[in-house]
């Protein structure tokens, strides 16, 4: 016999506890209770009569304290769960690993998922066998810690423990050396390299599902201001079906689409979104008998300003406010730097000559600005500075030509501290998002810096005075390239379920409902784990904003019949039985023992109220 | 009024007149002292009777006239009024001092009450105080005004010591006693038991009223699974074990021992009541009187 609730030496103290105060109790005997009657005359008549046997009364006792003793040692027997093996069963050391990938929460026809099912036969496996063997239960997404396998109670709890995991890239975990039946329970969707001494388990069965395999909000090259929605959906059912598309906003209405598609068709879908607000996006696939549902939904976020509110601090730039007058979708405010408040409200502020000690609350583009705290220290001034290059594939450069540019005077910058370990490429590296980039010029003289962090920042280390930029036909370009860059609110991070990194410190996460999610500050970022799909909006420091769609937007996780494993073939746990080894009556004794003390509580109750127990 | 004690208030005194106002509509003219029991004597004025002369006998009510007509002696008889005196014994032992309210108390109220009604009715009373002998005694009174000694005799005694009847009633009746009515209020927890003293006052030709006094719980006691009794009047302790059985074994005990009491004084023609304390002493007066033991 095995203890599951506790271990062998902490069941024995706790045995022996028990013995130990029933006993102690039975030989404590309280003084009894001290009562003056008038006179023991009659008392003394009556016991005269019924003189009592003393080797009954002792028997008595006796029996009364085994009944205490065995209601006491089965309550104490009961909390540490014991568990019999039959006599027959041998010690087996068994290993299951369980499918928890994405598509293992697909509904089978019994309304259970296929990770129910899997967990069944997991727990039914792990209950074979003596309970002296040693069990292991390990998943596919990394959930079950890979360790020596170990008692079956430590095996259950891993195992009630697990869920299925719809993001990540499930994999058949590596096993601890030694000799082990090795089990394998999954639905031979997203898992094929299984080692061949695996008994494979299947829970498949064929499923009806449609689901988005995409789903991106984009803003049309042509025109930046306007939005469109890409939509892919994918009919991952074995007959064709009817599928019902709907995407729906922060305003009333929506667009509404039914289209067919027949079985294992993907079709794709741009819709124009001019017709929405700014804010969350949703779309909705529906259709008849669909098991999988994770993936019936997506979200984005739809970016829209009508209007820039633009703050021109400036002790007077001819260039600036005529260009930017003429933009018909800017509000200018010019102010002068004496007159600059810090509690002005914009959304881009452009500081020509003149930097504020503190940040802006917005984006800003600045003009040669002077040292303030904020911003990387001008080293000195540089005469006649040569253009020696620039990032054309910038969006602030873009369709801007520099090549006789001409500045009279720049001030030589620092280099952020964040471009000083990378390679003195002028791009950015490949693959990995910089804060900073020198657009045009380079390291020893940066002349335009672009630092791209929660509020973005242009700067310019000339003034448009000392040049011929303003004369430029492609400065216009440039303001509304930099004013474009600086404003532009992006859509949203995509990300799959999972755990999520964001690139922001200390930030708060909440989602769609406004429910606040548990979240980890990491450094410099934030980590919160989203295990459905949805929208949710990261706030950091200074209320800078992130928004991140976590969808499960994926075709191979949608197709939830790609298995090799026959249909229909889900095994009852009764018919799961091991080459060599019949299943051991391994039930849980603790409610039979439960329901002895109960039974021996009402004997004694029954016996001391006839006076058969003291 | 202003003599009264603490037990005898104006409360118990108000019910002491009902009482007697209830006795009175009850046997109107028939209460004992003002028509006490007529003996049948060779004195008296009033004619009662003839009965068979024997020889010694004083020959001055030889009913002559009945001789010479019929050859036999005739003596006639007058009836003689006697006056029977009304003894109330109240047990004032240890074990009376017992329950809420006290036995003792109790036994005093009805004491005190039985007196009040006796004295009112012309009855000699005598009012005495027993435990392990005499305790305390009043010596005959009679007449109303005799009350507030009554009273104050009563709420003077004490109670204390062990019980016995006998060597109380022996004590008492040694000394030339007239024929009466002997009251006793007791619990009748007498080590020596209740039928040697019951027999001396048979002895003594005394007639008996026995008030049996005790606590609701002293007939049904609710106890502990393990008690140490100790006897209020021995001082002595027994452990005991109690069950459901045995406390109905003690009730039925305590019947038994009620009804050997009952069936002695039915036997002898004598009077017995039972009453627990928390009966009201004024109704038990009254079933008292209902018995017509007291009333005549």
């Amino acid at each position: 016999m095995i203890f599951l609730g506790m271990s062998a030496g902490m069941m024995g103290i706790l045995l022996g506890t028990t013995v130990a105060a029933v006993v102690f109790l039975y030989w404590l005997k309280p003084p009894p209770q001290r009562v003056i009657v008038p006179s023991t005359l009659l008392w003394d008549r009556l016991l005269k009569e019924k003189k009592r046997n003393p080797f009954l009364d002792r028997l008595r006792w006796w029996i009364s304290l085994m009944l205490a003793l065995t209601i006491g040692l089965a309550v104490a027997s009961g909390i540490g769960r014991p568990e019999l093996s039959s006599p027959g069963s041998g010690i087996r050391n068994i290993t299951v690993v369980i499918d928890n990938s994405a598509t293992m929460a697909t509904r089978t026809s019994d309304g259970f998922t296929r990770w129910e099912h899997a967990v069944a036969h997991a727990g039914r496996l792990l209950k074979q066998g003596s309970a002296r063997g040693n069990f292991l239960i390990l998943d596919t997404s990394g959930q079950a810690p890979s360790r020596e396998p170990g008692s079956r109670r430590s095996a259950l709890e891993t195992l009630v423990g697990l869920t299925v995991s719809l993001g990540g890239e499930p994999e058949f975990p590596d096993l601890p050396p030694g000799e082990s039946e090795l089990f394998f329970v999954s639905d031979g969707v997203m898992v094929d390299l299984v080692p061949p001494e695996a008994t494979l388990i299947s829970v498949f069965e064929l499923a009806h599902n449609v689901g988005i395999t995409a789903f991106e909000i984009e803003a049309l090259p042509s025109e930046p201001t306007r939005y469109h929605a890409f939509v892919q959906v994918k009919n991952a059912s074995p007959v064709a079906k009817r599928i019902t598309l709907r995407l729906s906003g922060s305003l009333e209405g929506g667009i509404r689409d039914t289209l067919t598609l027949q079985a294992g068709e993907t079709r794709a879908r741009s819709i124009d979104l001019g017709s929405f607000g700014r804010g969350p996006v949703r779309a909705v696939v529906t259709a008849d008998s669909d098991a999988f549902s994770p993936d019936d939904y997506a979200f984005g976020f739809l970016p829209i300003r009508t209007q820039t509110r633009v703050a021109l601090i400036t002790p007077g730039s001819l260039y600036l406010e005529n260009v930017l007058a003429n933009e018909p979708r800017m509000s200018l405010e010019v102010i002068r730097p004496a007159q600059y408040n810090p509690e002005v409200s914009a959304d881009v502020y452009i500081f020509d000559r003149f930097a504020p000690p503190e940040a802006p609350r917005g984006p800003a583009l600045l003009f040669l600005p002077p040292n303030v705290e904020w911003l990387t220290r001008t080293l000195d001034v540089v005469e006649v500075p040569e253009v020696t290059g620039w990032n054309p594939d910038h969006p602030v450069l873009r369709f801007v030509a520099l090549e006789d540019l001409r500045v009279d005077r720049a001030a030589r910058i620092a280099v952020p501290p964040d471009l000083e370990s990378r390679s003195p490429s002028l791009s950015a590296e490949p693959g990995r998002k910089s804060v900073s980039e020198i657009v045009v010029g380079n390291r020893s003289l940066p002349l335009i810096l672009v630092t791209d962090q929660t509020n973005r920042i242009v700067r310019v280390s000339f003034a448009l005075e000392d040049s011929n930029f303003p004369l430029h036909p492609g400065f216009p370009i440039f303001l509304a390239n930099a004013m474009q860059w600086l404003m532009d609110e992006q859509v949203a991070l995509a990300r799959a379920p999972g755990r999520i990194e964001v690139p922001l410190p200390m930030a708060a996460v909440t989602d769609l409902e406004g429910t606040e999610i548990v979240a980890w500050p990491l450094s410099d970022r934030t980590v919160f784990v989203a295990d459905q799909p949805g929208l949710y909006t990261v706030v950091g420091e200074r209320d800078s904003r992130l928004r991140v769609a976590v969808n499960l937007t994926s075709s191979r996780r949608s197709s939830v019949n790609d298995s090799d494993l026959p249909s229909g073939e889900i095994t009852t746990a009764t018919a799961v039985v091991v080459a060599g080894a019949e299943p051991g009556p391994s039930e849980e004794l603790w409610i039979f023992l439960l329901l002895l003390a109960l039974l021996l509580v009402v004997v004694e109750w029954a016996t001391y109220h006839k006076r058969l127990t003291v | 009024m202003s003599e009264k004690g603490t037990l005898f208030d104006d409360e118990f005194l108000k019910k002491l007149e009902y009482l007697n106002l209830v006795a009175n509509h009850m046997i109107p003219g028939h209460l004992h002292g003002e028509h006490r029991a007529k003996k049948k004597t060779d004195s008296g004025i009033e004619f009662a009777d003839y009965r068979q002369y024997v020889p010694g006998e004083d020959t001055k009510n030889v009913d002559w006239r009945t001789y010479l007509r019929t050859d036999k002696l005739i003596l006639r008889l007058f009836e003689e009024e006697a006056d029977l005196p009304i003894y109330i014994f109240f047990d004032a032992s240890a074990s009376m001092d017992y329950g809420a309210p006290a036995k003792f108390d109790y036994a005093r109220k009805i004491s005190a009450a039985l007196c009040y009604v006796g004295l009112l009715n012309q009855d000699r009373v005598s009012l005495v105080g027993f435990a392990d002998g005499i305790a305390q005694e009043l010596s005959a009174r009679r007449g109303k005004h005799q009350v507030w000694h009554a009273f104050r005799f009563l709420e003077s005694v004490e109670p204390g010591g062990t019980t016995s009847m006998e060597k109380a009633f022996k004590g008492f009746f040694s000394s030339r006693r007239r024929r009466g009515l002997v009251v006793v209020v007791s619990d009748f927890l007498d080590e020596e038991g209740f039928s040697k003293a019951f027999d001396m006052l048979r002895y003594f030709r005394q007639d008996l009223f026995a008030v049996h006094v005790h606590t609701p719980e002293e007939a049904r006691p609710d106890l502990p699974d393990e008690v140490l009794l100790e006897d209020a009047e021995l001082g002595t302790s027994r452990r005991v074990r109690i069950s459901p059985a045995l406390l109905a074994a003690y009730a039925q005990q305590f019947e038994e021992h009620c009804e050997e009491i009952d069936a002695y004084c039915r036997k002898n023609g004598w009077g017995y009541l039972r009453t627990t304390t928390d009966v009201p002493f004024e109704d038990l007066i009254l079933q008292v009187f209902r018995q017509g033991r007291f009333l005549r």
